[in-house]
């Protein structure tokens, strides 16, 4: 029972004496999660720009956009529609702001109206705030109009707009909302929660996947060999090398995970620990299609490039990054074994569902462990 | 079958790999306290035959018997008393010296402590002790062929297999192996050399078995060999050897 376990020990410790190993694990995740962040849930300094489609181009339309160039540090810049999607696409703009047709009249009417928000992610911190300035400069105005409006019924006709406005002026403007600022596009952690999961499942794959060509080296430099000519029997040298490549998966999920809350603060320390829980179920299933690989690989290149494909292949067709919605893709991506992991990852990091919740995706993963380990064993040879 | 005196014994090996029959009926003997050199040109069947003797191959007839066990039957048993060096440097490069040790000394059956007592002193055995904590990416090739015999003591074998350990090595380190290798036969140990230098194992072996095609085609001490040889002179074991496997070249 310890001799597995210290075959374990020691392949984290050559995992972690072997720099290139590292920097590839852990290095490349770090520079996609930045990345990420800078893309979708970036916080630069403060230096706001509201950006908007003005589809109305009335005088109340414009009042607004006045209102919040304003705002002190804010600054205004005017899209069309399709600049705006455009700029949208490429991340060069997080937010734009839409204001619709019939903006002015609705609003002089006293009817409700709404400005929609296109957003890239959720809009990084500056979207934010610019949404909060745009939804209370709407605020004011329709504030404004209303009580301009109950003024005017309340002193009667033949009073002059001039006496109106002082009054409006000393009452502050105030009046109840009717202007929602409406948030479109994807509710904003689901992309963060998908990448995050997508890259993590990714990475978990290829670091254990290609924990197969370690295996070949090992085989083709004698270590495997040289192990049997010990008291170490086959299986405990095969539940050695299953222990190890699933630590070491744990070891980088927990380190994936933890830059992931950390920088982009997408999960309690709840939802943590739970995710992590879940990784090492993953960890265990790719473990065993790694030690597959290797079972059927005889040399480092079958090895290299059977783990690429594998999971490329995976990644793909999973829709870890362009999650496919419905179709022949969407009925593929169930048959991968990142979707169960990264639907139970998403669910977990969003706190739609707790780790009970997950159980079909981890019973699909310890199927997908089982299966793995038999065939694994099955294909084992140290020569 | 071993006696007091005879340590191993093979009788009728033979494996095959697809159509290819690598080890055809070989037997012999190793006497305890005895190094015992495997000779034979490439391809010939050394390494197969030394895989099979060490439990790691099992051949397609005859039986292996090591200190009086049987290493098809009992091979759990037999792995405690032999300790095998592979022709490869079958270590782990990124963990150092002793890492790597311990780790097989562990594998082995040592507990803790012991490993680490046994792979100090395993490394001065072999002049390494100072390089001890350094990876073994950072090592030459005579270091690295240093380590790779000294794993194969952290068992405290009663028999070593060593397959070609001094290949590509410089004569210093060539040296210093010879050196340890009879220090572990005057300390009781029996080993089985194999090389392709003659004169390696005309300085080190009591008894030569010569390799061929999968056959034995000699078996005896260098001397008997050489004087098998009809020849006036001095004769090297490199003639004897040329002389019984012939001179065109081999995979």
């Amino acid at each position: 029972m310890l001799l597995p376990l210290f075959i374990a020990f020691t392949e984290l410790k050559r995992y972690l004496a072997d720099r290139v190993a590292l920097a590839f694990s852990l290095a490349l995740p770090i520079v996609m999660f930045a990345l990420m962040y800078g893309a979708f849930g970036g916080e630069p300094s403060f230096s706001a720009t509201a950006n908007f489609v003005d589809l109305d181009n009335g005088p109340l339309s414009r009042e607004l956009l006045d209102r919040v160039g304003a705002v002190e540090g804010m600054d205004v810049r005017l899209y069309d529609s399709n600049e705006a999607d455009q700029a949208l696409g490429r991340s060069r703009i997080l937010t734009a702001f839409v204001i619709p047709a019939g903006f002015s009249r609705d609003l002089e009417s006293g009817k409700p109206v709404s400005i929609s928000m296109r957003r890239r992610g959720h809009g990084g911190g500056e979207g934010q705030i610019a949404a909060a300035i745009v939804a209370a400069s709407a605020q004011e105005i329709a504030g404004g109009l209303q009580t301009r409006a109950s003024a005017a019924a309340a002193l009667g006709g033949g009073v002059s707009m001039e006496r109106i406005e002082a009054a409006v002026e000393k009452l502050g403007g105030g009046g109840p909302p009717v202007v929602v600022v409406e948030r479109g596009g994807e509710e904003s952690g689901n992309v963060l929660f998908g990448m995050v999961a997508g890259v993590l499942t990714m990475f978990l794959m290829f670091a254990v996947t290609l924990n197969a060509q370690s295996m070949v080296i090992e085989r083709l430099n004698g270590t495997l060999e040289r192990l049997m000519t010990t008291r170490l029997s086959v299986n405990q040298l095969f539940a050695g090398k299953f222990l190890a490549a699933t630590a070491r998966a744990a070891l980088q999920a927990l380190i994936l995970l933890s830059l992931a809350v950390a920088v982009m603060r997408i999960a309690g320390p709840i939802e943590f620990i739970q995710a992590v829980v879940f990784s090492l179920l993953f960890a265990a299933a790719v473990s065993s299609i790694g030690l597959v690989l290797a079972g059927f690989a005889r040399t480092r290149d079958q090895a290299t490039w059977g783990a690429v494909f594998l999971t490329m292949g995976m990644t793909i067709f999973s829709g870890a990054f362009v999650p496919f919605e419905s179709g022949p893709m969407e009925v593929i991506s169930r048959f991968t074994l990142n979707r169960p992991a990264m639907d139970a990852l998403h669910s977990i990091l969003s706190g739609s569902g707790g780790l009970a919740d997950q159980w079909l995706q981890a019973a699909i993963l310890a199927a997908v462990t089982l299966v793995g380990l038999a065939a694994a064993r099955a294909l084992f040879r140290t020569t | 079958m071993t006696t007091d005196k005879v340590f191993l014994s093979a009788s009728g090996l033979s494996k095959s790999f697809d159509s290819v029959q690598a080890v055809n009926d070989i037997s012999f003997s190793i006497e305890r306290q005895e190094i015992f050199g495997l000779l034979g040109p490439n391809g010939a069947g050394k390494t197969t035959t030394i895989r099979m003797l060490s439990t790691v191959l099992e051949p397609d007839a005859g039986d292996v018997e090591i200190g009086s066990r049987s290493a098809l039957r009992e091979a759990g048993e037999v792995r405690k008393i032999i300790g095998v060096c592979p022709q490869e440097i079958a270590l782990y490069e990124e963990l150092s010296a002793i890492d790597n040790l311990v780790f097989f000394g562990r594998m082995a059956g040592l507990g803790g402590k012991e490993a680490k007592e046994a792979a100090r002193a395993n490394l001065e055995l072999v002049g390494l002790l100072e390089r001890g904590r350094d990876a073994v990416r950072k090592f030459s090739g005579g270091m690295k062929r240093r380590v790779n015999i000294v794993v194969a003591l952290m068992s405290r074998p009663q028999l070593l297999f060593l397959d070609e350990p001094t290949v590509g090595i410089d004569p210093q380190s060539r040296n210093h192996i010879f050196d340890t290798v009879l220090g572990l036969r005057d300390e009781g140990m029996t080993v089985l050399y194999t090389t392709h230098y003659m004169e390696e194992a005309d300085r080190l072996c009591d008894r030569i078995g010569i390799i061929d095609g999968g056959s034995m085609i000699a078996l005896g001490s260098p001397d008997e060999l050489k004087a098998s040889l009809d020849q006036d002179g001095d004769v090297t074991l490199e003639e004897v050897f040329l002389n019984m496997t012939g001179r065109s070249l081999r995979d």
